[in-house]
């Protein structure tokens, strides 16, 4: 891939004014980092290269685009117009749970994965009302259930080759026929007897299917696995514990850190065969730069819970790797937190951008994660330009950009037996599941933060399989005088933020999307699905739905030529779950602490499950 | 599995059963409609039966008012882990909450004896070769003392939480390794 990839010709022709915004960047005179990435969105500001093309009117992926920026360039619904937004069809799935991750939008379809049973649902977007074209239902072996830490959720399929993929709860992967939905093939890709469950969303480079692995809180061993699109065989797997076989590590293999340096730390960072019960699950978003060819994921927290069970730094949970899609080999990793003690996954979203940094056009990662940090990094090299909090922050204080360590609060570190109070941000994070958002046309990224701390007291555990592998009694809180949660508009290139938009009475917990008509959507856990002035922060336009948000919005172009925007209502996962009547609101602890950091959610939601469009 | 079943226990659990049966053929208390066990003697109860209750309420548990054996449950309660799917004070989490009055598969003591040996479909383990019987009885007194008075160390509502302004990380300058050119706004 070194040339550059063309806007698709679907995205210019709606935009008569390309030429003029062409020449405005071509004035910047700045070079591009790459020739590999594509041409900037209109509007974009000087320097800001995506490294993929952007949804162009469909939606094929999870975030929309390989960079996992969740922007589309569509602009026929923007500041000017979207207080006419308005409602224009709905659709049930039935199923009382919580609705993450967002639909696909492909050749006239919207396709839609539910929760457990995990459904695949497919509408006809070229009629009104969106009638349906067919549904297909798994044989979900329902033992998974009993083994999803966090509600039964999944964070949504992959489009190529006339294929939907997705995977389901009791840990297989699918491919189903996107026109005909008949099932094409089925791979199992984990194990529920090791308490593996799934609920990612796999993503396609171009043949090959890469799908991760839950179930982190009950000792399951974290990897990645690489299936073939048109078979379902497996064609690799890299493990995040264990030996340097294991985990895919050659001679292409440098950590920028010396941290991160050495033979087999997935084994020596532990004590006596921990690593095999480590975690390190792989439950997030991947991203894919076709230029360094290299993939972007994060692992998940290393378990159990109770640091004391486990010395050492406990690689490679809690880190994010670059590898090559087409061997698994890894190029680097870094590990953002050694022997975590606060349930700090790294399994959010890495956004790829080309822009300028520090006065040099640079290659950009950036992660903004449950550690509360704005990572941005050289997505070639694994070097750590810049960590800045974006949330309140009393577990370390800063990064030091030389050795990549964070420097750590002592008095905040978590042992067995002690009530370690006031950790923030929670296990939750200040940022948890839900994406991010970035605008190449404001330069920030818009993180939805939970402003949530925990009180923590360690306690030893042992492992029963098909049990919580956990060993900590956490109560979440909300800190008296903070508000629950945020959407935040992040100046990137100045490391700030630029402004903040309070998420009412409960925790941000829900994804974004950015548009070119300059509007931020996004959802609340109390059902405010909402649209914010990309550049100011201001909401715009508010309607309230039928269920909590904790889904992340989508936008696409209709058969008619309109603007549409997707978001799933139905309030679930590991917060939203609270709202459950299977929880009991007077325990401030049910729910893994959360129940005190989601005060009074029974009565401002009910559980359900639901699509909602909207359109002007 | 079976060493742990104690004569007792299984003569207690048939006499259950008999007495069961003895209360729906000639009393039938608060019996809507009725499954149909004249045409089944030979089938047990081992959960509850939709349309109707049929399993008597008897006391099978020798512990429910024994506040030492209570407590003694809540700390089996955390070392069996069922605080980890059914939280710390038993609230819910992966596994549903046992402090409501909800119960999916009933609460009397036979059933929740039952449900602990055989565990259930949606991830509840089968306990049965696992926990000695006695400790079960004294786990099944915990669970029935939440949300009464009897219950040891009940969860409270906790204080709002002040954090020390000097314990959030701020950086005192920001970002000053950025410079123009970059986007600004």
């Amino acid at each position: 891939m070194n040339s550059r990839i063309n806007m698709p010709n679907t995205v210019r022709s709606f935009f008569p004014s390309i030429g003029c915004l062409a020449l405005m960047v071509a004035l910047t005179g700045l070079p591009a980092a790459g020739q590999e990435s594509v041409d900037p969105p209109p509007g974009s500001l000087p320097g800001i290269h995506p490294v993929a093309p952007l949804a162009d009117g469909q939606w094929t992926m999870p975030a929309g685009d390989y960079g996992n920026l969740r922007y589309s360039p569509l602009d026929k619904i923007n500041t000017q117009n979207v207080q006419n937004l308005h409602l224009v069809a709905t659709q049930e799935t039935g199923i009382p749970h919580g609705h993450e991750g967002q639909p696909l939008v492909v050749n006239g379809t919207l396709y839609m994965v539910t929760p457990f049973p995990n459904n695949l649902i497919a509408l006809d977007i070229t009629k009104p009302g969106l009638p349906q074209r067919w549904v297909f239902s798994p044989h979900n072996d329902n033992r998974a259930e009993g083994i999803a830490c966090c509600d039964t959720v999944n964070r949504g399929a992959s489009f190529a080759e006339g294929k939907i993929v997705y995977n389901t709860l009791d840990a297989h992967t699918y491919a189903v026929d996107a026109t005909t939905g008949k099932k094409i093939w089925e791979t199992q890709v984990g194990d529920l007897k090791l308490a593996e469950t799934e609920t990612m969303a796999p993503v396609i480079i171009r043949n090959t299917v890469i799908v991760g692995i839950s179930g982190g809180e009950l000792g399951a061993r974290g990897r990645i696995t690489a299936l073939n699109l048109q078979t379902g065989k497996i064609m690799w797997q890299a493990s995040t514990t264990g030996s340097d076989a294991d985990m895919r590590f050659g001679a292409d293999f440098k950590p920028f850190y010396k941290k991160d340096q050495g033979q087999n730390l997935g084994i020596k960072s532990w004590g006596p065969d921990q690593w095999k019960l480590g975690g390190g699950t792989v439950w997030g978003w991947i991203s894919y730069d076709p230029g360094l060819n290299l993939i972007y994921y994060g692992s998940g927290n290393p378990g159990p819970w109770n640091e004391d069970q486990r010395p050492g730094d406990n690689k490679w949970a809690i880190t994010i790797f670059a590898r090559n899609p087409d061997t698994g080999m890894a190029k680097w990793a870094y590990q953002v937190v050694p022997h975590s003690g606060w349930d700090y996954d790294q399994m959010a979203e890495n956004v790829l951008i080309d822009m300028p940094w520090a006065g040099r056009m640079r290659k950009l990662l950036i992660n903004s994660g449950k550690t509360g940090y704005v990572m941005v990094m050289d997505r070639e090299t694994g070097e750590l330009l810049s960590a800045e909090p974006f949330v309140p922050v009393t577990w370390s204080r800063g990064y030091d950009l030389k050795t990549g360590i964070p420097n750590l609060v002592e008095n905040k570190e978590t042992h067995s037996g002690k009530n370690i109070k006031g950790i923030c941000p929670a296990n939750v994070g200040g940022k948890s599941i839900f994406p991010t958002a970035f605008s190449p046309r404001t330069g920030m990224l818009y993180i939805p933060a939970t402003h949530i701390c925990m009180d923590y007291q360690g306690s030893e555990v042992n492992y029963i399989a098909g049990t919580p592998y956990l060993g900590a009694d956490v109560l979440n809180f909300i800190p008296k005088g903070e508000a629950p949660g945020a959407l935040i508009g992040w100046d990137v290139a100045h490391a700030r933020q630029a402004w903040s938009l309070n998420s009412g009475a409960l925790p941000e917990y829900s994804g974004v999307l950015a548009t070119g008509g300059d509007i931020v959507f996004n959802g609340t856990l109390d059902g405010w699905f909402r649209a914010i002035d990309a550049r100011s922060g201001k909401l715009l336009w508010q309607f309230k739905l039928g269920s909590g948000i904790v889904g992340n919005p989508m936008t696409f172009l209709g058969a008619d030529g309109k603007q549409y925007i997707a978001i799933y209502s139905g309030v679930g996962g590991a917060l939203g779950a609270t709202a459950f009547p299977s929880l009991s609101a007077d325990a401030p602890d049910a729910g893994l602490g959360a129940m005190n950091a989601a005060k009074g959610i029974k009565k401002l939601t009910l559980p359900g499950g639901a699509l909602y469009v909207f359109s002007l | 599995m079976s060493s742990l079943y104690s004569p007792r226990l299984i003569a207690g659990a048939f006499s259950l059963v008999i007495v069961g049966l003895g209360l729906t053929s000639c009393q039938r208390p608060q019996v809507n409609s009725v499954a149909n066990e004249a045409a089944f003697p030979q089938s047990t109860n081992v959960g509850p039966i939709p349309g109707g209750v049929t399993v008597a309420n008897q006391t099978l548990d020798p512990y429910l008012k024994d506040v030492v054996a209570i407590q003694e449950g809540q700390r089996l309660f955390a070392s069996y882990n069922c605080s980890g799917c059914h939280s710390v004070h038993g609230g819910g989490g992966m596994g549903p909450s046992l402090r409501d009055e909800t119960w999916i598969y009933g609460n009397s003591d036979a059933q929740m004896l039952d449900t602990l040996i055989h565990g259930r479909s949606k991830g509840m383990p089968a306990w049965g070769n696992k926990i000695p019987e006695d400790q079960m009885w004294k786990l099944i007194a915990y669970i029935k003392s939440m949300n009464t008075p009897l219950e040891p160390n009940a969860p409270r509502m906790p204080a709002e939480e002040v954090i020390p302004s000097g314990d959030f990380y701020k950086p005192s300058a920001p970002a000053a390794l950025n410079t123009p050119p970059g986007p600004s706004h």
